[in-house]
Order: structure tokens, then sequence, then C-alpha cells
């Protein structure tokens, strides 16, 4: 055992080392290198430094500046070759106009995303959304709504029945009912959902179709306060310039009843803006008192407002589809022109 | 309801404006106006014309030569209609002339033969489809004359749609009412031509009203509350005169006889229907109101039709029997002809429920039942007789035989409604005074009989009486008649409700944005469905190839992924959200859950010319479904091999189930037993796919009616020690599930396993036969301190000694 052993070891590990090092053609070959020397468990110049306890007290000192000197030449000759391995390959430069690598693009149907965007409006004017049985008894679906069975305003919708007295909802407006039945005044909620009936198919009408219901009930609820939500509801869905005419009109649970009508105002490609027709978008009321009286509450202290329309139309409108069939027809194609 | 501009305008003086305008004023009193036609506006070329002589055509056999009068001398014409004759009137295009279409009329040679002109079909002049022959006209015209004043085509028609409750619209003075404030605020009756002053005498009773031979009874009285009949002797029964022919044109009615022109002018301007009944065809001269007896199920209506009454229909009756369906429609047997003399005039009021369950009964509307079930004024019974008596006079002679019969069991009573001022301001929102208030409500016909402390006591006129019988009714007057667009539109504080966001809705967003987010595409489709995809039948479907409502989604979206296929697209991946039917108790709604959905096929990436084609596995459909279960169970339901179905699972979804291959199926299994969704690959022709198609996978999965919140996340601490990793390769059987092996490690590696990942799956060389070999890395890690490989290696080989206790599994050598 003599003195310098080790620190003669070291000095000869260094050259090696470094020759190897000097020699490695390619990256694979220097990380082996790198391994063979200074690998954790492996790692020749390694050992030598996990041996240093094995060291008289003395000697530990040195041996173990020159190991880590070592250490660093080596490290450091084995990142000048790595570098130089990178730059000297003269690989060609990634062509960064080759096409990139996506993920398959999927989207909501049109229809949801209009359900979707109304949603939005109606919860930031502080609504919340509740939902009720698609087949329904009459009286949810006319009698409590102020529809005698033997009135002619009970033929309007032509009326899909399952057995007697039980039917596919012919509106969303059973909702209503069935909400303020379980629950008290303040009512602030819509009632998307789906609705049923006899019509055949046709560019303009199918047999199951998205309608969407609202209803508020309160104290001092007024007609002032329900064109000026609805209203308010109209320009931000179609923009602030967007006129909006309340016309009277009937439906047996809402009274005063009326159509609402808006008026857009469309940019042209070339600039120009050009007002488009009043369009009917909905029917809406103050909520009969009848109705307030068959949920149980009191119509002399509350009064509402309620609405019905339909999304699927109004997607329409906004995208220039022309048939309401090609949205049961589901062709991705046709789904893929609305994902965003 | 069709309504004549003109007719208007002579109801209500000082009215003005065009057809549009008209039109814009009653879009905004709630009936609006779907078309307007003016039949004569592209028919200004046209005249009358004469035939004087018709001849054949020397050189065609189907052609006639004619001399026609057209106002500018006579000039030949070549005609191909085979009903021309001489002596008739015709529309007649003279050369110059346009017709509609842009057809210009020159001056032709027809096999031979000049013709300078054209005599003109109904077709031809877009009034109509009839191109049989040419359109003859009868009356006393002037050759040359216009054809649009002489058929008084110049009118514009208005299609007004009439909501249910405003039965008193379907008359021209109940249009008038409502534009009344756009004229001098008058509505008028005019006088007829040639008419003469009635002031008949009334017989009133108020079971049997009787004059001489002639006698009216009501049997029935609730269904009939009153019955006017006046006698008309010695009528001459032809066509009416021109200006009431063209009343009835413009109110889109055709003219058919003097006496029955004059029933349908009045019903056309009040509202009431009538009916005139051939007084000689009426057994014993009497009339009976009653409901048809058990014998007399059989009833031939004026159409010609069969009927087939039942004893709940109420008849207008002679001696004999039936003689009309009472509101609906009058019968043949008394019917007036051409050879009537003496008419008796029914003027009635007749219960709205009993003549819309008759007519329902008897599947036909008709314009008097359309009338009577939503609602004929009752006041105006009187003057709606009297005037229809006085036209029948003017136009088919004739004279009143003694007083008018009036049947009268409950005579009219008007209503008279309270209107609180405070309760207007209260709805609508802002103040109405009591004189504002009058001046409104008044054109329309109410009557303000006074004020007592802000309450108004309002008269309802009867033809009213059926949609304003409460202080609402009156205060959607006000709302109506001030105009909605004149309320302010100001957005006022609003209370939050108390109704929760409904939690299905949230999941079902969140389903949706994570399911677009893997590269679904939503779809949506109606729920009916074929006859063995449901039990909820539909008593009165659309198709009967889709006669019931669905139990599942999944049969929809494979049409609809079949669809795709059909039409070359290869990546297909679709979801729904919607509603599943199941029956329940007879009588009672069917049983509704709301259902998940995904069917995939092709590529698991778009294609990269990095990589290649990859196809979309049984991994991805489980990953898909495993986290759809997760989002919306939290836990609470776990995915079993198809296998391991309970036989609890329900007959229509166990035949869903069996379009699966039973190799690659899974369960959703809730943990309370139930399965709650299913899925897996297709099987083979369970979709009808094109042959360069892939694989399908699809599942379906119900989700909970009220879904639970997400649960609230705990923190904990990140680890402050290094982990320590070991990999395993064990040689499983073929037949014992990977999750088994799973199981038993996870319970014996103790407390510091912290993950366990199974990174390989290898057969093959090495690996004995029918055994797999399962690569599992193994992370320990303490939160106390770092491990020490001693310990690490007594949990591991705790582990490898169960595992092969219990299940003889055993590490690679």
């Amino acid at each position: 055992m003599t003195d310098d052993t080790p620190v003669v070891a070291l000095g000869a590990l260094e050259a090696q080392a470094l020759e190897a090092i000097a020699s490695a053609e390619d990256r694979d070959a220097l990380e082996h290198v790198r391994v063979d020397f200074l690998g954790r468990s492996e790692g020749r110049i390694s050992a030598v430094l996990r041996g240093l306890g094995q060291l008289p007290p003395e000697d530990r000192p040195k041996v173990g500046q020159e190991a880590n000197r070592v250490k660093g030449v080596v490290a450091a000759a084995l990142e000048a070759r790595s570098s130089e391995l990178a730059g000297g390959s003269e690989a060609p430069a990634v062509d960064l106009t080759l096409p990139a690598r996506r993920r398959w693009k999927g989207g909501l149907h049109p229809i949801t995303q209009a359900v979707n965007d109304i949603w939005h409006i109606f919860r930031d004017l502080g609504f919340t959304r509740a939902r009720g049985p698609e087949a329904d008894t009459e009286w949810y679906n006319f009698e409590a709504l102020n529809t005698p069975l033997d009135h002619p305003a009970a033929d309007e919708q032509d009326t899909l029945y399952l057995v007697d007295s039980v039917l596919l909802r012919s509106h969303t407006s059973p909702v209503q009912m069935r909400t303020m039945e379980k629950h008290d005044p303040p009512i602030r909620i819509i009632a998307p959902g789906w609705v049923y009936r006899r019509d055949t198919y046709d560019a303009t009408h199918t047999p199951a179709f998205m309608q969407i219901e609202g209803l508020v009930i309160d104290e001092d609820v007024t007609f002032v306060d329900f064109k000026a939500t609805l209203g308010e509801f109209a320009r931000r869905y179609w923009g602030p310039d967007t006129q909006v005419r309340f016309r009277p009109s009937f439906f047996p649970f809402t009274e005063p009843s009326a159509e609402v009508d808006v008026k857009r105002v469309i940019t042209r490609p070339d600039g120009t803006r050009v007002e488009t027709d009043w369009l009917e978008i909905m029917g809406a009321g103050m909520v009969d008192p009848n109705v307030i009286e068959n949920a149980g509450y009191d119509a002399e202290k509350y009064t509402g407002w309620a609405f019905g329309m339909g999304p699927a139309r109004i997607a329409m409108l906004k995208h220039g589809v022309d048939d309401l069939r090609t949205f049961f027809d589901n062709d991705v194609r046709f789904l893929a022109q609305f994902a965003s | 309801m069709n309504v004549s501009t003109r007719w208007l305008k002579d109801m209500v003086p000082g009215l003005s404006g065009s057809p549009k305008e008209l039109a814009e004023h009653l879009a905004l009193r709630g009936a609006p106006v779907e078309e307007i036609t003016s039949p004569g506006e592209a028919l200004g070329d046209i005249v009358v014309g004469k035939v004087v002589t018709a001849g054949q055509h020397p050189n065609a056999d189907r052609l006639s030569l004619c001399e026609v009068d057209g106002g500018d001398g006579v000039v030949q014409v070549v005609c191909g209609a085979p009903n021309v004759k001489a002596g008739s009137f015709y529309p007649f295009a003279p050369v110059g002339s346009v017709l509609p279409g842009d057809f210009k009329i020159k001056k032709a040679k027809i096999r031979g033969e000049v013709s300078q002109g054209m005599l003109c079909s109904s077709k031809e002049l877009g009034l109509g489809t009839d191109h049989e022959g040419i359109l003859e006209i009868h009356g006393d015209f002037t050759p040359g004359q216009s054809f649009v004043d002489a058929l008084g085509l110049g009118d514009a028609t208005l299609d007004v749609e009439i909501t249910a409750n405003r039965g008193d619209l379907l008359s021209h003075a109940g249009v008038a009412r409502e534009l009344a404030s756009e004229g001098d605020g008058r509505v008028v009756f005019p006088d007829f031509p040639d008419a003469i002053e009635l002031a008949p005498e009334y017989v009133v009773d108020a079971k049997e009203a009787v004059a001489g031979e002639v006698s009216i009874r009501i049997d029935d009285p609730d269904l009939c509350s009153r019955y006017l009949g006046a006698v008309i002797r010695g009528v001459a029964i032809g066509p009416s005169p021109a200006w009431l022919q063209e009343r009835l044109r413009g109110a889109g009615s055709r003219p058919i006889n003097n006496v029955v022109d004059a029933t349908n002018y009045v019903m056309l301007e009040m509202g009431q229907p009538l009916h005139a009944f051939d007084l000689d065809q009426l057994a014993g001269s009497s009339i009976v109101v009653r409901r048809a007896g058990k014998d007399e199920s059989k009833f031939t209506t004026l159409d010609d039709e069969d009927r087939t009454l039942t004893d709940d229909m109420l008849m207008i009756c002679d001696a004999g029997g039936p003689v009309a369906i009472a509101g609906v429609m009058g019968g043949q047997n008394s019917e007036v002809e051409e050879a009537t003399r003496d008419v008796l005039l029914e003027c009635a009021h007749f219960d709205p429920k009993s003549i819309r369950s008759t007519r329902k009964a008897l599947g036909m509307s008709t314009d008097a039942s359309y009338r009577f079930e939503r609602g004929v004024d009752p006041e105006g019974m009187q003057i709606a007789l009297e005037r229809c008596a006085a036209l029948i006079i003017a136009t088919a002679g004739g004279e009143l035989d003694g007083p008018v019969l009036d049947c009268s069991p409950h005579p009219f009573e008007a209503q008279v409604v309270d209107l609180r001022l405070s309760r207007v301001h209260r709805l609508l929102g802002i103040p109405f005074d009591a004189r504002y208030v009058t001046r409104l409500l008044e054109p329309l016909g109410f009557t303000v009989g006074g004020e007592t402390d802000g309450v108004l006591h309002v008269r309802v006129p009867g033809y009213r009486s059926y949609d304003v019988t409460r202080e609402v009714d009156l205060i959607e007057e006000v709302a109506r008649t001030h105009g909605y667009d004149a309320f302010p539109s100001d957005l006022r504080p609003s209370r939050p409700g108390t109704v929760p966001d409904h939690p299905l809705f949230q999941l079902e967003d969140r389903i949706r944005a994570a399911l677009v987010g893997q590269g679904l595409f939503e779809t949506q489709t109606p729920a009916f469905a074929p006859a063995n995809e449901g039990d909820v039948e539909v008593a009165n479907p659309l198709a009967t190839t889709e006669p019931v409502m669905r139990v599942a989604l999944l049969p929809s979206l494979v049409r609809r992924l079949e669809y795709n296929l059909a039409r070359g697209n290869r990546d297909v991946r679709l979801f729904e959200i919607g509603t599943s039917f199941s029956r329940t108790a007879s009588g009672c709604p069917p049983h509704e859950e709301t259902h998940l959905a995904a069917i995939v096929t092709g590529r698991r990436t778009p294609p990269h010319w990095s990589v290649a084609d990859e196809a979309l596995s049984i991994w991805d459909l489980k990953g898909l479904f495993a986290e759809m279960l997760e989002t919306a169970y939290h836990g609470g339901a776990r995915l079993l091999p198809g296998s391991e179905v309970p036989a609890s699972t329900s007959e229509p979804v166990r035949g869903l189930a069996s379009r699966l291959d039973p190799d690659r199926s899974l369960v959703a299994v809730s943990d309370d037993g139930s399965v709650i969704g299913w899925g897996g690959r297709m099987a083979d022709g369970a979709v009808d796919t094109p042959p360069w198609a892939g694989d399908v996978f699809t599942f379906e999965l119900r989700l909970p009616d009220e879904p639970r919140p997400a649960p609230v996340a705990t923190y904990d601490p990140l680890p402050h020690y290094p982990a320590v990793e070991r990999d395993l390769a064990l040689v499983v059987p073929d037949a014992l599930p990977v999750g088994d092996v799973d199981d038993v490690v996870r319970t014996t590696a103790g407390r510091e396993l912290e993950a366990l990942e199974i990174f390989d799956v290898y057969t093959g060389e090495g690996v004995p036969e029918g055994t797999r070999s399962v690569a599992v890395r193994l992370r320990f890690r303490s939160a106390k301190g770092t491990l020490k490989d001693k310990a690490v290696d007594r949990s591991v080989g705790k582990v490898l000694q169960r595992l092969e206790e219990e299940l003889g599994v055993k590490a690679r050598g």
C-alpha cells in the first residue's frame, strides 16, 4: 500500500476517460463512456470517491480533492464532446412547415350550442335551470296551465299520447307547474328540454324538438320587467343594435300574452349594415293568475312572466341552416362545421 | 279568416291606409296577417269580351273561330276551349295586353286563320286551376269594360290569423272594431242596396215559440240557449247581385245563390252563422232542438256525405227527425234549392263545447262550427237575423211572414267585471287613470259603468263574453290597446330564485365538455324508435315504423353511424345525451332515465406523416367508459367484464347488450349492484358497415337522476423522501384476470405501496404455453423517511408469496 496509489490511479483514469471521450463517435457511445466513468453505482471514478472511507484518514482530503478534480475534468470533456457531436453531425434543421400532429376535434351539436348560449345569458341575468319529465299527464301539459281540454286552444298543438291522459309533453311549460310545486317564490328559472308534437318531418317541422321555457315569479314582477328582461336577452344574444317588438297574442297560460319579434342589424361582407325583417323568436307573457293559483301560490301577492322559445329555429337563423332535418342527420361533416 | 279590405273600409268610416298598413296595425293588435292577396292586380289589361259568333275553324277540328266584341270593335279570335258559345261573356285579352307571368298577347295566325286576342281560362288569369275551358262570366256586362271591375276583383284580401280566444274576430265587424281607432273611432253596418226597413214582431217563449202553423221548441236548453226563426215566403232563388258576389269573393267565399249568399254575408259580417231551411221540407213546419235519437244514427249532410250520429249530438229536427246537425251543417233533406219558395231562417246560439265535441266526433269542421266553438255574439242575434232577412228579401224577393219566433230558455245576461286601477298598475308596472282606461276600452265595445274608489265597473259586450270574464282579461285589453311597445323597458332590481341549478344539467355540461375534448361529436336524435327498441308505445304514432319511445340511445347512434359510414365518413366518433323510456304500471307515465351513449370507429388520432395510423381499440373504449363512469358516479360504480352481467338486467337492455361481442364487452355496475351501463365492441354484423370500416366500439351509461357533487379534495402533503421502485415479471395463466392479481398485490404490499403500474403484457418465447408474462412496476414510498432496501424487499417477498399461495402466480425465473 503506497500513499500515491489512489492518486496515480486517478491520473490514469483521467487519461483513459479523455481518450474514450475523444474517440466516441456518437451520443450513444458518449453515454457509455459517461456510465463507465461517472455512473453512480458502477462508474470507475465514482468508485474511487465511494472508497474514500476505507483510506487512512490522513490520505482522504488529498485523494478526495484529486478525485473531484478528475470528475470535473471528465464531466466538462463529456459536455464539450456532446455539443461537438450535436453541432458536428450537421443534422438537417427541423422543417417546421410540415403539418402539426393534432388530436381529433369534437364538437357540441349546434342546437346544444344555441341552448348553451341562451342559458349563459339567462344565467348572467340570475336564472337557474330546472327540468321535468318528457312524458307527462294532461293535467301538467294542459289543465294546470289554464288550458281546458275542450277548448280549441288545446287543438293548436297536435299532441302525441301514450295512454289515456298520459302524453308526450307538447311544450316545456309543464316544468312551470312542476317547479312551482316543489319550490317557493321567488322563482327564476329556464327549462330546456325535448318536446313532442304530431308534426310530420319537413324543412321547418320535426315531431320532436328542443324548447326552452322561462319562468319568473315574485312579488311585484310587472309587464315592464318582462319586456325589459327579454329585451336585454335579445340584445345580448343578437347584438346591442337589435330591435325588439312585443305583439299581443294568445296563450292560455299567460295574460297579457305576447309574441316577441327581433329585427337584427347585420353587417354585409362589404361593410354595409342592413336590417333584417322582423323575426318571431318566442311566445311569452305574464303568467295567468289561474296558473299561479294552481301552483298553490297567492295570485294577489305573486305575479310573474314566462316564455317559450325554440333553440333549433334560433340556430337555423344564426348559422343559415335551411332544413331542420339536417340537424338530426348528424353527418360528422355537418357537425364539424360548428366545432369551435 | 279572410278579410276584405274594401269591406273593412265600408265598416270603419275614415279608415285609410294600404292593405300592408292595415296588416301592420292588426299585427300590433294581436291578429297578424299571414298573406295579402289581390287577384285583380295583374289583370288590368283584361276586358269583358262578348262572343258574337262561334263557328268551326276550317282547318282544325278542335278549334273554334269566333267573332269577339272586346269593346274596340269586333275581332276574329281562334279559341281552343270546348265551352265557347255565342252570346256569352268571357275575360278577353286583346292584342297588346299582358297576362300574369308576363305573357304578352300578339296578333297571330293559327292554322291559317288570324287571331286577334285571347279568351282566357281562370288558370291563365291566375284565379284558379281550372284549365278545362275558358271562364264564362254571368251577368249583365258591357263588352270592353274592365274585367277586374266587372267581377269586383279590385279588392285585397287579408288572411288574418285569429287566436283561439278571439272568436269575435272571425267577422269583419270584429276586425273593424280593432281598427276603429285608425279611422273615426266608429264601426257601422252599411245599408244594403234596395233593402226595405224591417221591424218584425217577436214571439218570445222559454220553451216553445209558436206563430200560426210554425213552431220552434228547444228540448235541450243547456246546449241551445236561444233559437230565433223567421219565415220568408215567396223567394226566387237565383244568383246574387254583383256587389254581393264581389263582397263574398273579397272575403274568400264562393257565391252560391241569393239566399245562401245572404246567410254567408251576415256570418262574415257579424260572425253569426245562419241557416236557411226550405220550409216546405220541414215536416209539421216545426223545429225541435234536441239530441239525436237512438234510431237516428244515419244522416246525410248537404255536402252529400253520410254521417253517423250518436245520441249526445245536438240536432235540429222537424216533426219527423233531424234536418241539420246543430251549428255544424244542414241536412240534404231540407236544403234550399232552385225550386224553394219559402224559407225558415235560423239564427241560434249553441254551447261551444257541444259543437266542438260533435264536429270532432264527426271529423269535420265548417265555417259555422269553427265560429260556434270559439263563441258567437249572443247579443247580436236579433240584428243578424234581421239583416239577413232584409238581405234575402232585397236579393231574392219575398216577404217576412208573421212574427219572428224567439225560443229563449236562457236569455243572455251581460257580465260586469270590476277592474282595480291599483291592480292594473301592479301587473303592468305603470299607472293608468280611469279616464284613459275608459278611452282604451270603450272603442272595443266595453262600457265603463262608473268608478268607486279606484275600481271601474266594466260591462263586457256579448262578443267578448267568452274571453273577458276576469279582471286580468281586462288588464290585457288595457295593455294591448295602450300598445305593448308604449311600455317602458327598464331593467329593475330582481331577487335570485330559490331553485338550485339542476345538478343533472351540470353533469351533462361536464360530460359534454369532456367528450368534445376527447374528439367526439354530439348528436341529437328524436326518441321515436322501431317496435323492438322499447316497450312504451305511442297511442297515435306518426309513423308505423317508429311506434315506441326508445329504451336506449344506442340503436339511434348505430343508425347515425351507419348513415355516416354510408357517406364515406371513416372516422366517426359520436355521443348523445337523451331520455330512455320504459314501461311502469299501466295507465301511469313511463319511467324516464337520462342516458349517455357513445359510438366510435376509425383511427385513434388524425393521420400524421410521422407515425403509422393506429385504429381505435377496446382499450380506448374502456378508457372513455371508465372516465364517464367516474365523472357521473365518483367511484360509486365500477366496470366489469361483460360475462358478469347480473341476471337482474331488464329485457330491452339485455337485447341491446347482445349486440356486443361477448369477449369484448363491459358492464358498469353501481355499488348497489344494479347494471347502469354496458359497452364494448359491436359484434360482427351488428352494424351495417362497408368492407373498409374498422371495429365499432360503443357504450351506454345511465346518468344519476340527482347527481352528487364530486367529493371535495383533501390536501395530501407532498412527499419529502425518495421512492423506491421494483419491477416484477409475473407469469399469469390466461384464465386468470389480471384484475385479480392487481387486487392481491394492492392488499398485500402494505401502506407504503404508492403506485402500481402494469407496463407490459407479453406472450411468446420464454413464457409457458397458456400463460402471460405481466410486467408490474411497484412504487413504494414512506412519509416518515427514506425506505430501506430490506424493508421493500420484505414487502415484495410477501406479495410474491401471497400471489403464489392464492393465485398460483409466480415471478418469471
